[in-house]
C-alpha cells in the first residue's frame, strides 16, 4: 500500500508543477515579451476611454515591478478575474464560460462517439487481424488522419449544406432563438446545427481511438492466459469479452486523456469552420480581433483542463490496474 | 567499427558485390584511410536498408507519392503557364477554363499554378520545422536520459508542459504573441517548437536502455569521456528511431502550417505560396457560398497526398528500426 501511495502523491506533484509552469509561461508570454506589455494589454484603440485602460491597467498591476505584477496575476487567476474582454467589453471569465457550455456540447457529443466506434471497430479489427474490415478501417483510419480537420470541415459544408442542403452551414441554433427553456422544437434545432459540427469532430478522431484499442487488443490476444481460455474450450467470442477485451481497455484509459490534447486541436478546427461559438472559435476570433485578455484567459483555461484531465487518467490508472502500483 | 552494434548492423549482408565502383567514386572524391572506410560504410548501410525497405509495399507506395510531389515542386517552373504570382490577364475569380485550369484567385492569379508552386513552400516548411523539433527533442531527450537525477526531472516538466498542452493552442499562442509578423522563419520556429517533446520522450526512452547496456559501460571503463558516449556510442543507436520519428513528424508539420494557415497565422499569400493559404484565400473569398469548389478541393487533396506519403514511408521505417513492431 505505501508504494501506492507514492505513486499517488508523485503524479500529484508531477501535475502541480507542470500546473505551475504553464502559469509562469502563461504571464511570461503575454508580459515580458519583446514588446511593450502595456501597449499589449491595453487596447490600442482611439474609441476606448481613459477610464477602461486605468481599469486594465489596475487590474492587471501593469507598472509595477514584475514579481508584484506576478502575484497580482496569481490572485486574479484564483479568483477567475481575467480583466474585460477589449471587444465586448465584458468580463473574460462570463465570455468564456459562455463558449465552455457550446464546445461542451460539441466535444461531449463526439467524444461518446468516437470512445464509443472507435473501440468498437479497433476490436472488431483486431478480432479479424488481416480481414477486410482490418485492412478497410486501417485504410479509413489512414486517410483520414492525413486529412486536416479544417478541410474536412469544409467538404462536410460543401457537400451536406451546399450541394444537398440538408443542415445549416454553420452556428449553434437558428438566428435568435436560445438554448434555454428547452423544449422539443428548440432541441431539434440544436441537433440540427450539432450533425455536421460532431461528424467532422468524431469522424477526424475515431482513427486514433481504433488503432489504439487495436493494438492493444492484439498485445493481449498473445498473452497466455488467453491460450489458456482457449483450451478451456470457450468460445472465441467469450475469450474476447470476458478474457482480452476488459484488459486491453486500461491502456485506453491514458489515451483517451491523452487524446484529449489532440480532440481539443480538432475541435478549434471544428469550431472555427462552422461558427461554432465555443473555446476554440473565442480563441481564433480573439487573434482576430486582438483581444488580448481572452487570448490568455483561454489558453489558460485549455491547459488547465487538459492537465487536469491527464491527472484522473493517471489516478484512474493506479486504481484499475495493480501493475502499476509496482512500479 | 564494432561500436555501431545497433539493429542496422545484421541486416543482409550481400551488398560487397559492387564496392567496386563504389570504391572507385571514394578515390574521385579524394577519400583515403579511415574517412573512406566510413564512406563505404555509409554506402554498404543504406544499401542493406534499402534492401530491406524495398519489401515493404506500403513503403514502396509512400515513395513513388513523395516523388511525385518533389517532381511538382522541382518542376514547377515548366509545369506551370504562369508565376504564382503573375497576373494572367483574366477578371479575378474566375471559374475553370482552358486558361486557367482552376479558375483564378482573388487577385486575379492562376490558382493552378499557385497550386504546383505551393507544393515548394510546404514541402520546405515541413522539413525545416521538422529538423528543428528532431533537434531540440533528440537534444533534450540525450540530455535527460543520460544525466537521469534532477536534471532529467527538471527537463521532463518542461518536456510535459509542451506535451499537454493542445498543439493547436500553443501553436496559435505562439504565433500571435511572438515578434516576427507572418514571416516564413517564424512560422518554422512556431511549428517546431511545439513537436519537439514526444521526441524527447522517445530519446530519453531509448537512452535509458541503452545506456545499461554492456558496450557503453565498456567505453566508460576504457575511459571514455561522456561527450563521447553519446556522441559515438548512444546517439548513432538512437538515430535510426530518430530517423523514422523525422519522417512521421514532417507530415504533421504540413499539416501544422496548412491549419495555422487557415486561422490566418501563417505566411501571407502575397508574399509565398503555401497549400494552407491558399486554402485561407478561398475562405476570405467565400469560395464555399460562392460554389467555387475546385479551389478548395484541390490544395486540400495535395496536403492529403502528401501527408500521406510521408505517413507510408514512416511506418514503414518504423517497422524495420523499432524492434517492438517487427511483426511477431
Amino acid at each position: 500500500m505505501r508504494s501506492v501511495r507514492r505513486v499517488f502523491l508523485r503524479r500529484l506533484l508531477n501535475a502541480l508543477v507542470t500546473l505551475m509552469l504553464v502559469l509562469i509561461l502563461n504571464f511570461y508570454l503575454f508580459r515580458v515579451m519583446p514588446g511593450d506589455p502595456v501597449k499589449l494589454l491595453i487596447p490600442q484603440d482611439p474609441s476606448i476611454g481613459p477610464e477602461f485602460v486605468e481599469r486594465q491597467r489596475e487590474a492587471f498591476g501593469l507598472g509595477k515591478p514584475l514579481p508584484e505584477q506576478f502575484l497580482i496575476y496569481l490572485w486574479n487567476t484564483a479568483t477567475l478575474d481575467f480583466g474585460l474582454s477589449y471587444y465586448y467589453r465584458t468580463p473574460v471569465w462570463d465570455y468564456l464560460l459562455d463558449s465552455l457550455q457550446w464546445t461542451l456540447i460539441l466535444v461531449g457529443t463526439s467524444s461518446v462517439l468516437m470512445i464509443g466506434i472507435g473501440m468498437t471497430s479497433g476490436i472488431l479489427a483486431a478480432w479479424k487481424r488481416g480481414g477486410a474490415f482490418d485492412t478497410g478501417s486501417l485504410a479509413f483510419s489512414l486517410f483520414f488522419y492525413a486529412m486536416p480537420t479544417f478541410w474536412f470541415a469544409m467538404m462536410l459544408i460543401v457537400i451536406f449544406s451546399q450541394k444537398i442542403p440538408l443542415f445549416p452551414p454553420g452556428g449553434q441554433l437558428s438566428i435568435g432563438a436560445t438554448l434555454w427553456p428547452m423544449d422539443w422544437d428548440r432541441f431539434m434545432d440544436l441537433v440540427d446545427h450539432l450533425v455536421l459540427p460532431a461528424a467532422s469532430l468524431t469522424i477526424g478522431s475515431i482513427a486514433a481511438f481504433s488503432l489504439i484499442m487495436r493494438g492493444s487488443l492484439i498485445d493481449v490476444m498473445t498473452e497466455e492466459y488467453i491460450t489458456t481460455a482457449r483450451a478451456k474450450g470457450l468460445s472465441e467470442y467469450k475469450v474476447l469479452k470476458d478474457h482480452a477485451v476488459p484488459n486491453a481497455m486500461l491502456p485506453m484509459v491514458t489515451l483517451i486523456a491523452m487524446d484529449l490534447a489532440f480532440v481539443v486541436g480538432g475541435a478549434f478546427q471544428t469550431e472555427q469552420v462552422f461558427s461554432y461559438k465555443g473555446i476554440g472559435w473565442a480563441t481564433i476570433q480573439a487573434t482576430y480581433k486582438r483581444d488580448y485578455p481572452v487570448l490568455q484567459a483561454a489558453f489558460l483555461l485549455i491547459a488547465v483542463t487538459v492537465i487536469i484531465a491527464n491527472l484522473v487518467a493517471d489516478l484512474l490508472l493506479i486504481y484499475l490496474d495493480p501493475r502499476v502500483k509496482m512500479d | 567499427m564494432t561500436k555501431m552494434s545497433g539493429e542496422s548492423a545484421g541486416i543482409g549482408e550481400n551488398a560487397d558485390a559492387d564496392t567496386g565502383w563504389v570504391s572507385r567514386i571514394a578515390d574521385m572524391l579524394r577519400l583515403s584511410g579511415p574517412t573512406k572506410e566510413k564512406f563505404l560504410l555509409a554506402r554498404k548501410r543504406g544499401k542493406n536498408l534499402w534492401t530491406v525497405y524495398k519489401s515493404s509495399k506500403t513503403g514502396m507506395i509512400g515513395l513513388v507519392m513523395l516523388l511525385i510531389v518533389l517532381g511538382m515542386a522541382a518542376f514547377a517552373d515548366s509545369i506551370t503557364p504562369y508565376g504564382p504570382f503573375e497576373p494572367t490577364g483574366a477578371p479575378h475569380e474566375t471559374p475553370p477554363s482552358p486558361r486557367n485550369w482552376l479558375g483564378t484567385d482573388l487577385s486575379g492569379w492562376d490558382i493552378f499554378s499557385r497550386v504546383i508552386y505551393g507544393s515548394r513552400v510546404s514541402l520546405m516548411i515541413g522539413l525545416v520545422a521538422t529538423a528543428v523539433s528532431m533537434g531540440l527533442g533528440t537534444l533534450v531527450g540525450l540530455m535527460s536520459g543520460y544525466w537521469g537525477g534532477w536534471r532529467d526531472e527538471v527537463l521532463m516538466r518542461i518536456t510535459d508542459v509542451f506535451l499537454v498542452i493542445p498543439w493547436l493552442v500553443l501553436m496559435i499562442v505562439l504565433a500571435y504573441v511572438l515578434p516576427g509578423g507572418a514571416s516564413v522563419t517564424k512560422v518554422v520556429f512556431v511549428i517546431g517548437i511545439t513537436g519537439w517533446s514526444s521526441t524527447a520522450r522517445i530519446v530519453r526512452a531509448q537512452v535509458f536502455s541503452l545506456k545499461e547496456r554492456a558496450f557503453v559501460e565498456r567505453a566508460r571503463a576504457i575511459g571514455s569521456g561522456d561527450w563521447h558516449i553519446v556522441r559515438r556510442h548512444i546517439f548513432p543507436n538512437v538515430f535510426p528511431l530518430i530517423f523514422a520519428n523525422a519522417i512521421l513528424t514532417i507530415a504533421l508539420s504540413i499539416l501544422s502550417e496548412s491549419t495555422l494557415s487557415y486561422v490566418n497565422l501563417g505566411p501571407r499569400s502575397y508574399e509565398v505560396v503555401t497549400w494552407g493559404n491558399i486554402l485561407n484565400d478561398a475562405v476570405q473569398a467565400h469560395a464555399m457560398t460562392l460554389g467555387y469548389y475546385w479551389w478548395i478541393v484541390v490544395p486540400g487533396l495535395c496536403i492529403v497526398f502528401v501527408v500521406l506519403a510521408f505517413t507510408f514511408i514512416g511506418f514503414a521505417l518504423d517497422e524495420i528500426f523499432n524492434p517492438k513492431l517487427r511483426r511477431r
